[in-house]
Formats: structure tokens, sequence, C-alpha cells
């Protein structure tokens, strides 16, 4: 505490220091006309931010929420377990903790997240819940008894990776730079994306123009149900629509039950004062006096008799109208005591809304709108699964209680606390079987959603960034509906504008803008509070004429009250929130539309910090700035300082955002920080693309991920089913701020190879490369593969296992040939090269399994010696080596044994690259060093690229970057392509001219073969290029001869089983066309499932060896040629009871 | 026969002129006047890809505790230029009698490091150890090259407390068209014409291409053209600005003397042939000969561990080779046609 109180009061004085300096720079005279220093720096903000935030911080934040708040709500709401048998009996939670038990100080785990990632555990950590019962009369309190396992995101506040720096996560060999924000479930790496879904208890308004359909609706989200509300029209009346009521109730009914009997009071709260609405809403009335419902009992049991529900005993007609009202219709108001003036001033305005909508389609919501959207994420997901596995374990632990209790004399007074234990594998398993499936079923929602989780993709450093923001939408994908796909203006800032993959899920899938954050959920009851302090009109003593000539005040889409004033109440909310009175992600703005400010305090908004304006000028100074250089200053700072805020999408458009310092004015209310902060961190890598086509920078995000390159500094100590690493990855020439804020520039996947964009050869068409050879000897493009296998040695019931067999020996007491890369332990030595064909696991499993009989004597005999041997063969086209050997022990005491099998690459034809402008290409051929063009100083392009890439594609950012690339490599400095900023072109062309090139960096070129000087000038400069992870050693496949399928007799199919190259149905048809009938044939049956069979020409049917066994002669016997197939499918008709018979007659019959 | 098409031979029949600007160790600058532009370029590309030197070719691995793999080890290894100034004294492997290999075609380099202190050790090329051995005794061969500015050499990799590495390293001959590590030159400058008077370029401008286009350290060796001169459409390029930096294996100016003698015995090796002709030799059993010379190469250019299959191919060539080994002529000859054969292959693929 001491600590914390000396940094403030050292902030403060910071803070007064500067603020004397400042005063004694306007008494010096010199600045006083002068404009306010430019704040060049602001960006500076942005690591700052990074450096608390993190970019996986969404996720860490709400795993945080979860298991320290959350968690401790569902404990509260399933608190008591009762019994049926003993009335006396109670079970207590009365606190839940996660990792530590209430004694310990720090976290008391020993596994490491690495440790579970080799030896395929979970890495999770135990629940402690404390507990009060009664033992017979006693009451009995217990701290800590463990109820399950929770799996742990890594670098949560549960994690041991917590606050660790540099050098201890070096000794937990986990890498620094490595996002965290993840599960680790029996060894593989799974996120929870992040879900986007609707905003939850807010009303939603939509209208069909062609059906005259308006709806308002809400879909209304407790930690018990989920039910949605309607408010729809219907032949121009407005009728309350809900799930669990039969028919649509009109809404004067519906408001009538509510308690809102007189129709003055209806007409006064739905539509004011406006004439014109209230012609809209009148005729609603004559439906009501239509049903002759006058009073709120009428009204309630008209309601009652529709709604659908099985209860276990029947409710008069009345109460099911009353609890209709006061549980199912909005159900996230909650009514006390029969009081539904809160549920009826709702349903009020959700008709007003519709009475508005009907008046002008034009007010209605956007579903698509950012600020109607809210992100779920791990935390709330793992809550909800969390509270449906506890709510089982409670009942099956009072079930368990219940029948220990209902036998009558028990000998020893009964101890709940031993049965606890039973089933608190439920809830641990539980867990990791949804995280690991990605199968969240919920019974309580009827929730069924599969696919929640992905595995963490390890391809490069920068694809595993992508996965942490990645946001998933729950939109089918098949539906063809362009609005949620589409770029929405209100992304800007919040969702990355170029990240979202082609194809079937295009703009489903966003991923988070750099510099996000996404709110956890904070208590109301404070806010409402705090604006009934700030001259709100409680609701209560609302005046139903005045409620819209004010403006109405609503919290979480749920109205508390109204103001007069809403610009002061506003800024003055806005004032505390800056002083950090109330908490910095509460969000407030006025809607002028529907008069009302709108306060927001749940979870899931998006928002993002802009720097406050105030009377035109940027409330951060230079000095300011200066301090956070110093490192005197943090991001958290500025908040505390208020001078800069987090804005939700709803009160961004409340505001007026300057874009940069220079277009500030006296009614701009915020600053951006930066500009380039509108992409996410996989777009970020692009140089200069602002001057890309954009679909270009989305082909590029899409690439990136598939680039090979460093994957994080513990890669050599991992042992993943199949990674990629390059040789020598560089960073980028042309870096942009992005790269070296998510540690690109240390990580990287790519190199920076020198490009003549020329053509050459004509192997280049189509995209296709010319690669140097020399350069590709001397390590370009050169890459690592590292394959797993993993091998477990089971223990079987009989008390046999698998063992490993040694190597087998020649009379030379040499191993042979396939054992050569085994040791004397019958597993592969490290180092040594596996070929194909060789074994480098010598497993060998027992013939029998099975638990032996016992013999008289009820002696085991001896267990049977005989082994049949198992290995691990490898098979590939190209030499292994072996890199790693790991044994170790699983979770269920299995012996684990992984193999890591290593292979050095060189590019060769038809591997994959990229630059970083979305344009891709295959090597098309490798050129002798000599032959390749060169200019006077002897350097020649280790790639050479065909200019026709360009024109069509408009990647100018591509040339951008040779330019700034080549005149960093002549300034010897790194070059910057940020978005919206970086290196100035006509600065790059400087330092060119400088050094004695062209300024539009193209060069004289020699032709490599002749030596004579090329006519054109050519374009030459480094461009950085991304090796991809497609390769043809992996894909190459061809087959004469092979295997076949064991039932049709057919080639197999695929690369993986040998298969053959299939000759298919469209082929066919133009073979067909063709009229070459020998060549159908022989594609067709001989060379795929030829097949001799002896038809009997007298029966039809099919016999063997000569002998039809049906006429039972061999007389009328015919060898002949159909495909296997074909003879399978008579078989089948036969077994059918269908005959098929053949005819065979002569076509050359005399 | 026109008489200027003769003026133009007899301009051909000058002597060939070398200017030499700068000659020190590294880097080699001169002018060569009076050649073919195919000639000058035949030498540049002679001294790039055809100049055999010296470089670790395999490595066996003895103990590597490092973070680096094997391959990736032996690779960087591979590079390391190695210095290859008696490199006529070793013999390409493939042609060697011996079984793997030899003193006499290679040169054995051992590395044997270990970390014993606390901060991480670095291993340079300079800890490469050469085995010694009668044959390359007193020869300059072998020892990894360095410069005076950097004396340790080469950073080979890095290792930790405990960590060991120790590899013997099999260096053989070869020339840099089999592997680019067998490159003797860093990069050779090579420019002519720097007014473009003979208008082989067509200048990229917006505005005026003089202004646009920078000044080269050769323009001043020529006269600027007068804008008004009439254009002389049969010019030809007969001075070439050639500049040669070593990569260290051998020391500039040899790279340029032993690309002008690879080139002659590539001519050479064409009028031997032409000479056997007019002998009348058996014409039919000289082109066979060479046919399996030249496949024999080719396998040994794909892989030297083929092994038996690549012997059966080079065979008939040994004995004679063995004899003519000690003599330069002979020997030369030899070369000759093997690369004669090889760049038809080159062609070929043209």
């Amino acid at each position: 505490m001491a600590v914390v109180g000396t940094k403030k009061s050292l902030n403060k004085n910071d803070e007064d220091h500067s603020f004397n300096e400042l005063l004694k720079d306007e008494y010096k005279g010199k600045k006083l006309a002068d404009p306010v220093n430019k704040l060049e720096d602001k960006w500076e903000l942005l690591p700052a931010f990074l450096k608390v935030k993190g970019l996986v911080k969404q996720h860490l934040d709400s795993f945080n929420y979860f298991v320290d708040t959350d968690l401790k709500k569902i404990i509260d709401a399933n608190q008591m377990i009762l019994s049926d048998v003993d009335p006396e009996f109670y079970f207590k939670y009365l606190d839940i903790r996660v990792g530590s038990k209430s004694t310990s100080q720090g976290k008391d785990r020993t596994q490491t997240p690495h440790q579970c990632r080799l030896r395929d555990m979970s890495y999770n950590a135990p629940i402690y819940v404390d507990v009060e019962y009664t033992r017979g009369k006693k009451i009995i309190m217990h701290r800590d008894v463990e109820i399950g396992k929770m799996p742990i995101m890594l670098r949560s506040n549960k994690c041991i990776l917590e606050g660790c720096d540099e050098l201890e996560m070096a000794k937990l060999l986990e890498c620094p730079l490595d996002p965290g924000g993840y599960f680790i479930v029996n060894g593989t790496e799974k996120v929870i994306l992040v879900q986007e879904q609707l905003s939850k208890n807010r009303i939603i308004v939509e209208a069909d123009e062609k059906k005259h359909i308006v709806q308002a609706s809400v879909t209304s989200s407790t930690h018990e149900r989920k039910s949605k509300t309607y408010v729809v029209t219907k032949n121009g009346k407005i009728y309350l629509k809900h799930n669990s009521i039969s028919e649509e109730i009109p809404i004067v009914i519906a408001l009538k039950a509510a308690g809102l009997v007189s129709d003055l009071e209806i007409m006064q709260l739905v539509c004011g004062n406006d004439s014109l609405y209230q012609e809209i809403f009148a005729i609603n009335f004559e439906e009501c006096s239509n049903h002759n419902i006058t009073t709120q009992r009428q009204a309630l049991e008209y309601i009652g008799a529709k709604v659908k529900t099985i209860r276990r005993q029947k409710l008069s007609i009345f109460q099911e109208g009353v609890e209709a009202i006061a549980t199912t219709v909005i159900a996230h108001l909650t009514a006390i005591d029969m009081d539904f003036k809160e549920k009826a001033l709702y349903l009020a305005i959700m008709a007003r809304r519709v009475v508005m909508a009907i008046h002008d389609p034009k007010n209605v919501d956007d579903r698509d709108y950012v600020g109607n959207k809210r992100l779920e994420l791990a935390g709330q997901l793992m809550s909800l699964l969390f509270e449906d596995l506890f709510k089982k374990f409670n009942g099956d632990f009072k079930n368990s209680i219940d029948k220990v209790l209902k036998k009558p004399n028990r000998a020893t007074e009964y101890d709940a606390l031993l049965s606890i234990n039973v089933h608190s594998n439920n809830i641990t398993s539980g867990l990791n079987r949804a995280i690991s499936t990605g199968n969240w079923s919920l019974k309580r929602f009827k929730m069924e959603r599969a696919g929640v989780t992905h595995v963490l993709s390890r391809l490069s450093y920068i694809s595993a960034l992508g996965m942490m923001t990645r946001i998933s939408s729950q939109f089918e994908k098949s539906r063809k509906v362009s609005g949620p796909r589409a770029l929405q203006p209100s992304q800007f800032g919040m969702l990355c504008t170029s990240d979202t993959p082609e194809g079937e899920a295009c703009g489903l899938v966003k991923n988070l803008a750099l510099m996000t954050h996404i709110t956890t959920d904070d208590e109301e009851d404070p806010i409402k509070k705090v604006c009934y302090l700030l001259g709100v009109e409680n609701i209560s003593v609302l005046d139903s004429t005045a409620l819209h000539l004010n403006f109405g005040v609503y919290v979480n889409g749920t109205l508390i009250g109204t103001t007069r004033f809403p610009a002061k109440f506003v800024s003055q909310f806005r004032k505390l929130r800056r002083q950090g009175k109330v908490s910095a992600f509460i969000s407030i703005y006025v809607n002028q539309q529907q008069l009302a400010v709108h306060i927001a305090t749940d979870g899931g908004r998006i928002c993002r910090p802009l720097i406050i304006v105030e009377n035109g000028k940027s409330k951060i100074a230079p000095n300011h700035l200066n301090l956070l250089k110093e490192g005197k200053f943090e991001f958290d700072d500025f908040l505390k300082l208020g001078l800069v805020e987090y804005l939700d999408c709803n009160e961004e458009n409340d505001s007026l955002i300057a874009l940069y310092e220079k277009d500030l004015a006296n009614d701009i209310t915020h600053l951006e920080i930066e500009p380039f902060t509108v992409l996410g961190a996989v777009a970020g890598l692009i140089p200069y693309p602002h001057h890309n086509q954009s679909p270009r920078n989305t082909y590029q995000c899409a690439m990136g991920k598939q680039a090979i390159g460093a994957i994080a500094y513990n890669q050599f100590r991992r042992i993943d089913t199949l990674l990629y690493l390059m040789i020598y990855p560089q960073q980028p020439m042309v870096k942009t701020k992005t790269i070296e804020l998510i540690g690109y520039d240390k990580l990287p996947a790519g190199q920076n190879a020198t490009v003549a964009v020329m053509s050459y050869s004509g192997y280049d068409i189509e995209d296709a490369l010319v690669i140097n050879k020399a350069s590709i000897d001397r390590g370009f493009g050169r890459c690592e593969t590292r394959k797993k296998t993993t091998c477990v040695l089971k223990k079987y019931p009989n008390h046999t296992q698998d063992i490993l067999a040694g190597m087998r020996v020649d009379e030379n007491n040499k191993p042979i040939w396939q054992h050569e890369p085994l040791g004397a332990d019958g597993l592969g030595e490290v180092g040594m090269r596996v070929e194909s064909g060789q074994i480098y696991i010598n497993k060998s499993i027992p013939q029998v399994a099975e638990p032996t009989a016992m013999n008289a004597n009820g002696i085991n005999q001896a267990a049977p010696a005989a082994f049949k041997n198992t290995p691990v063969v490898y098979r590939a086209p190209e030499a292994s080596y072996i890199d790693q050997v790991m044994m170790s022990v699983s979770d269920d005491e299995q012996s684990l044994i992984k193999v890591l099998l290593r292979q050095n690459r060189r590019p060769e034809l038809g591997d994959k690259f990229s630059s970083r402008h979305g344009q891709k290409g295959v090597c098309g051929i490798i050129v002798n060093h000599e032959d390749m063009p060169f200019n006077d100083q002897g350097v020649s392009p280790d790639i050479i690229m065909n200019p026709h890439g360009f024109p069509s594609r408009m990647t100018v950012g591509k040339m951008i970057e040779l330019v700034s690339g080549k005149a960093g490599i002549l300034n010897g400095s790194l070059e910057y392509g940020t978005c919206f900023g970086g290196s100035k072109l006509e600065d790059m062309s400087k330092i060119l001219v400088e050094n004695g090139f062209n300024y539009s960096g193209k060069d004289q070129l020699y032709s490599g073969i002749t030596g004579e000087c090329l006519q054109a000038y050519i374009f030459f400069g480094p461009i950085y290029y991304q090796k991809l992870k497609h390769m043809v050693l992996d894909k190459m496949h061809a087959r004469a001869r092979g295997p076949r399928a064991v039932l049709t007799r057919q080639p197999t199919e695929g690369r993986s089983r040998d298969g053959g190259l299939r000759l298919g149905e469209m082929e066919r048809d133009c073979v067909i066309a063709y009229g070459a009938s020998q060549l159908l044939l022989e594609r067709l049956m001989i060379s795929s499932d030829a097949f001799e069979v002896d038809t009997c020409n007298k029966c039809g049917l099919m016999g063997y060896s000569g002998w039809c066994n049906t006429c039972k002669s061999s007389e009328n016997i015919i060898k002949m040629t159909i495909p296997y197939a074909a003879k399978l499918l008579f078989q089948e008709l036969i077994a059918m009871n269908i005959a098929p018979r053949l005819r065979l007659s002569d076509v050359f019959a005399k | 026969m026109s008489s200027s098409l003769n003026s133009h031979l007899i301009k051909k029949v000058l002597d060939p002129e070398i200017k030499f600007k700068e000659a020190t160790s590294e880097y080699v600058d001169f002018t060569l006047s009076n050649v073919d532009l195919s000639l000058a370029n035949s030498l540049r590309r002679v001294m790039i890809s055809e100049i055999p030197t010296l470089a670790i070719d395999s490595v066996e691995v003895e103990k590597n505790t490092t973070v680096l793999a094997d391959e990736f080890l032996a690779h960087r290894l591979g590079l390391i230029p190695l210095e290859s100034y008696d490199i006529d004294k070793l013999r390409y492997n493939r042609e060697c009698t011996c079984d793997n290999y030899c003193n006499r075609c290679s040169v054995t380099l051992i590395l044997n490091v270990i970390a014993t202190e606390d901060s991480s050790k670095s291993v340079y090329s300079r800890d490469l150890t050469i085995v010694q051995n009668d044959h390359i005794k007193n020869l300059k061969l072998g020892n990894p090259a360095v410069s005076n500015d950097v004396p340790e050499g080469i950073l080979i990799c890095k290792l930790r407390k405990g960590q060991e590495l120790t590899v013997k390293c099999i260096a053989k001959k070869g020339i840099s068209k089999e592997h680019a590590k067998w490159d003797s030159a860093a990069a050779i400058e090579f420019e002519y014409d720097p007014w473009n008077k003979l208008n082989h370029t067509d200048y990229w401008y917006e505005t005026d291409a003089k202004v646009e286009w920078p000044i080269g350290k050769n323009h001043r060796d020529e006269i600027e053209p007068n804008e008004d001169d009439k254009f002389d459409y049969q010019a030809e390029p007969t001075v070439f600005y050639i500049g040669v930096e070593s990569a260290k294996s051998l020391p500039a100016n040899q790279i340029v003397i032993r690309g002008i003698d690879m080139l002659r015995q590539k001519v050479d090796g064409i009028y031997q042939e032409l000479e056997n002709m007019d002998r009348g030799l058996d014409l039919e059993e000289d082109l066979n000969n060479n046919i399996n010379n030249g496949l024999g190469m080719d396998i040994g250019y794909q892989d030297e561990n083929l092994g038996e299959e690549g012997d059966a191919y080079g065979m008939p060539n040994f004995a004679e080779q063995d004899i003519g080994y000690n003599e330069a002529s002979n020997n030369n000859d030899d070369y000759g046609e093997a690369n004669f054969s090889d760049d038809d292959e080159g062609d070929a693929a043209w």
C-alpha cells in the first residue's frame, strides 16, 4: 500500500511541476502567441495503451471478471442445497476461489503451461469453496473444499505467468511475446473465439416496408432464462407477442394488464401530445373495448387464458396472467410485489417506438450497427457453462444426500461433505470437454452451440495473434444477405476494416482493431443513484403527461427517469466519469430522435480511447507526452487525469472527433490518438496500405497468417503436430508502427528480397516468380518443418503393456536397414536420419490383452510373452532427422512418447511466395546467378517479378515499399510504411538521388546472358517476401499402381493413401463425347477395378470357377470382365431379392 | 564485302587491353577495351560461376547440443569462405580415385567448442582448425578467410553454458555453378557506354532525362557526347568497366586472372576438339567419350552421394586423368573438356 501511495503522490508532484513549467514558459513571453506544440508524439499513447492492455486484454479481462466476480455471483445465486427428506438439513456455499486456498498467499500450483502442452495435460486450477452445513444438530463450517478443476486462461490473474518478466517467462519455457488468452486442454491450445451478438435487453425496432410490419423486440436475458418479447403491428394494430403466449395480445390489453388502466394515461405514455402519433395509435383502443376489458384483472385473465405453460399444479387463469406479466414478459425487469409500473412503461415505450416507426419508417434500428452489438467473450461463455455444471453438480449432490438421509437409522451421523467429492469430476470434465470439443450445450437456455473453441493456430506468430483478436458472428454462413457482411461505418476504429476471410465467412468473421477494449459488466445501481443525484426525476413520481416532453434517462435500455436538461446532465455525468468517480467504461449519449439519454454499463461493448478536446484544444499537452516518454506516466494516468477517455460506438456518434490536430475547432470534442488504429494487428503489417486497392489488403490479411517465420521464442522447445519455421527470418526493411507494437520485428515471417520487376524467361507468367539460385544457396526462403508423432504405451487389464522392442541387428552386429535410426531402447536416436520405410519407434503390443481366465488356484496364469510388432514407420518422399524424443507420463499414468522429426527445405519449383500486398506467386524457375540481370554495381535480384502483376491489382503500396526499402538500404535505416503516414515518398526519392540512383527507384540493368544493357529501365529494390506454407514437397503425388479400397477394389483416394488420380464425371463426359470408347473402357474399368466373373448365359447370374450354382451346370458359363463395383451391385441387389440377369449375345454374330 | 564491314573487322583485331584503376586484395577495378561485348560478359560470367574454390561440403556432426539443428549448422559452415589460393593442387572429389574423400581431394577442418563461461559464447569461423597433412602442407589452402577489420571471422552460432559443438568438416573443391558457397567474387561491377551513345537503353524520364539520371563513376572516363552528334548505328561497345570484389577465398586479382584462364581453357577445349577432327580421329568415339564425361559430371553435380552409378559413368576417364594429374597442361585439357560439355548443357537449356 505504501508503495502505491508514494506513486500517487509522485504523479501529483509531477503534475504540479509540469504545470509550473508551463506557466514559466508563458512568462518568458516566448510562446504566448505561438500555437500549441504539435502533438506529434501522441501516437506514443498507443504503446502505452498496449503495455497496459496488451493485444488480448479483452480475453483476460473477461476471464478475470469471471473468476473473481462472476463465480461469486453464481455461488450466491445457487447458495443453498436443501434436502427433500430432512427439513433440518442445509448445505450452504459461502465463498469460492480458484487456484489458491484461503490460507495461501500466492498461487499454489506446480504445473507450468509448457509442461501441460508437452505432457498432454490440462492447465487448470482447483476450485475451492467454503461451506457451511448441518451434521445432525451441529452446524459445521469447512474451508477449501475442492469441487473440481477450472481450466485457466494463460496470463490471466490465476495463471502463474501473470506479471512475469521476460526472465521469469524464459525460466518457465514460455515466450514473452506470446499473448496468452487461451486455454490448454489435453495438451492442445484452445481459444474461445469472441462471439458477436445482438445486444441483450435493448429494444430493436425493425420494419418491413413491403409487408407493412413494424416490430419492436427485446431479448431479455437473465441468469435464469432467456426470452424474447415483441411488440408488432398486424393490420395496422399493435400487439404484444411472446413465445410463451399462444396468441398476440392487443397492446392496450397488455398495458392494462400491467396496471395502466386509464386510456388517457396509455395514450399519454405512448404518444405524448403528438396528434399524429395519437391518430396512429387510437385504433388500438377499439380492439380493447371490443373485448370489453376495462380493468387490470380482466386484462390479466385475458392474457392468462392464452398462456402456454406446463406446470405441476394448475393455477387459475388470473394467476397465470399475473405470472406471465411478472416473469415471462420482458423477463429482465423484475416486478416486486405486483408492481408492474416499470414493465408497463417499458411496454409503452416499445409501443411508442413502433408508432414512431409507423409514422416514419426511417425511425428503425440497424441490426448491423456496431453499437447494437455485444461481444461475448471467454469469461461469459465459461460462466454460462460453469453455472450449468454447478447446478447439475448441486442436483447430483442433493440426490446423493437425500439417498443417505432417506435411510431411517444410520449408525453415525451423516457428514454431507463425504459425498461432495463423488461428483467433483463432473465439473472438471464438463469444462474440459466443452473447451476441447467446442460444443456449448446448455439445457437452461436451450443453447446448443458448436465450434465455439478452436485450436490456436501456431502456423506463425501472426496467425496466433490474429486468432486472438478474431470475432465470429452467430449469423448463418449460408444465408445470402449482404447486410451483416457489409462494412459498417460504425466499425471505424473498433473492428479492422481489412481483416476478414474471403469466401463464405466473408464479413461474418471480423477482427478487433488495434486499440479497442471490450467492457465487462458494471453495477447498475450506483449509476442510477448518480443519475438521481444529478437531478434525474424518478419514474415512480413521473407524471405521464410530462414523459415525452422531457428527455428520458435510460440505464441499459430501461427507463429510470426523466430530465429536462439533457445536455447539462450528460456533461455533468461525463465530468464525473473523467474524474474517475464512475467507471471509465460507462457510456452516455443523447438520442435526439427518441428524446433519450442512454447510459450503458453492460459488458461486451466495444470501446476505444480518444483524446479529450475542450475549447478546441487538446487536453493532452506536449509535457504530458514527455512524461510518458520518460516513463513517469502510464496510460492509466492519462485516464485518471481526464485527458483521455473511452468511448463506445454509441457515444462516439454523440461526439465530434477530429482525425488530426490541424482539424481542431471549437465544436470538436475529441481527437483521434492515431488514425492507423483503424486497422487490426494483422492488417497492420502491410506497408503503405492506404495506397493499395482495398481487397489486396484483405488478401494479405489471409496470407500473412500462412507465412512461415519465427513462431515464438520457445519454438524449439515446443512439440507441435506440425510446425513450419524459417531458417533466416528478417524483420522487414519497411516497417510499420504496428509491427513494432505487436513484436513482429522480433518474430518476423519473411525476408527482404531484392526484386526486379521485369519479364524474364517466360517462366514468370501468371504471377510465377523467377528466383536466383545463388540466393537460395545462401539461405533465401529456407525453412524447417517439424512433425510430431505421438505414441502411447498402453497398459492392459491383464498386467501386460505395450513395450518398446530394441533394434534388430544383422550378423555383423550392425542394425538392419529399417532399424538404423533406432537406439538400443527401440526409439529413434536424436540426430539420426530417417528415410522412408525406416522405423523410428519400435513398438510392440501384447497379443493377448484381455484378462486371462483365472485357473483353479485363482492365480493368474503366466502372462503370454507373445508380442505383435507395431512399429511406427516413416513414410515421406524426403528423409527427416530426429529432432527430439520426449518420454513422459500422461495424466492417466500411461507412458507417453513424442518424437519430433525435422526437415530442412530449400525453395523449389512450385513453392508459394507472397509479398505483403496480397500478391502471391509460385516459384516458376530457378535461374543461375550468372544468368540473372544485374546493375552496374553487380547487384542481381533475388526475385524477378513480372510487371503484369501491377496494373490490374493496383498495389501502389508495394511500389512505394520498394522505393522506401531501397532508400533504407542506401541510408542504413529502417523506413516506415505505417498506414496514413510512414516515410514520405519524396523524402525517399531524395535519398535515392543523393546516393546516385534515379528518384523513381528504376535502375539500368544488364542482361546476364548477353551482357547487353536492357533497353528498358527496371524497377529494382527490396520488397519483403513471405514464404507461404504451401510447398510442393507436401503436395506432390503420382501413382501408377497402388493400394485399392477393400470393398470396391477401386484405387484409394487422396495423397495420404497413395491414391489414384480420378478421371471424374466431367472428364468422362468429354471422353464419351469424343467417342474414345477404348480409352473410356481402359480408364474406368481396366485401370480401375476390372474383375473377371463367370456368368451363366442361361440364368444370367454369376457363378464361380466355371460353375453356375443356380443351374448346377458348367454348360453355359461365359467368362467376362466387368467392374468390381458392378459385380458388387449385382450381389447387393440379389441380397434384396432383385435378380439382375446378364443376357449376353455376340456382337459379331454371324 | 563492303569496305565498312572490313574496317569493322579490322577494328576488332586490335589487341585487347586492360587498364587497372584500382587493385587491392579485396577489390580490383579495371577497364577492358578492344573486346567484344560477348567476350567481356563471358569473363564476367566465368568469374561469377566457374572459378574453383574450396568450401565445406560435408559435415560430420559428432556432438551438437546447440540450439541450431545439424543441417542448419552445416549450411552455415558451407558458406564460410576458405582460403583457396592453391586450389589447383586439389582434385575434384568426384574425379578422385578414393572411395569417399582423401587428402588429395579434400581438406578437413575441425570445430570443437564447449561453452564454459556464464555468458553466451560465440563460435566464429576462426575457431575452425585445419587438419594438417602432407598434401596441403605449405599450401595456401583451407584456412577460413578473414578480413583484417573482423579478425574473428564469421559468427557461426552462439552457445550457452554447457553447450557443445564438435564437428568435422570436409571441404571440397567446386565451382559456384553447383552451389553459391564456391563463389569467389562477391559482386562484379560491369558497365559500358555510360553516356548511352549506343542507344542500348531508352532513358526513362518525366521531364528531362539528363537531370533525372545520375552520373555514375564511369561517366568521367568517356567524353560526353554532343547532342548534335550523328548517331553511329554501327558502333559497338568496346570499353568495359569491370570491378571485382572478392569474397575472400581468393584475392581479387586472382579472380580476374583465373577467370581469364578459365575462359582460355574453355576455348582450348573447343580448339582441341576441332584439332582432333582434323587429325582424323574417330569422331564418333570421341563424341561418346564427351557425352559420357558430361553425364558423369552431371550426376556428380546433383548429388555426390550417388556413388557407384556416378563412378561407373566417370570410370573410363579416370585412368587418363590420374596420369595427367601432375602435368598441368594435360590436366587443363581435362577440365576444359569437362566444362565445355557442361556449358553445352547450359546452352541446351536455352
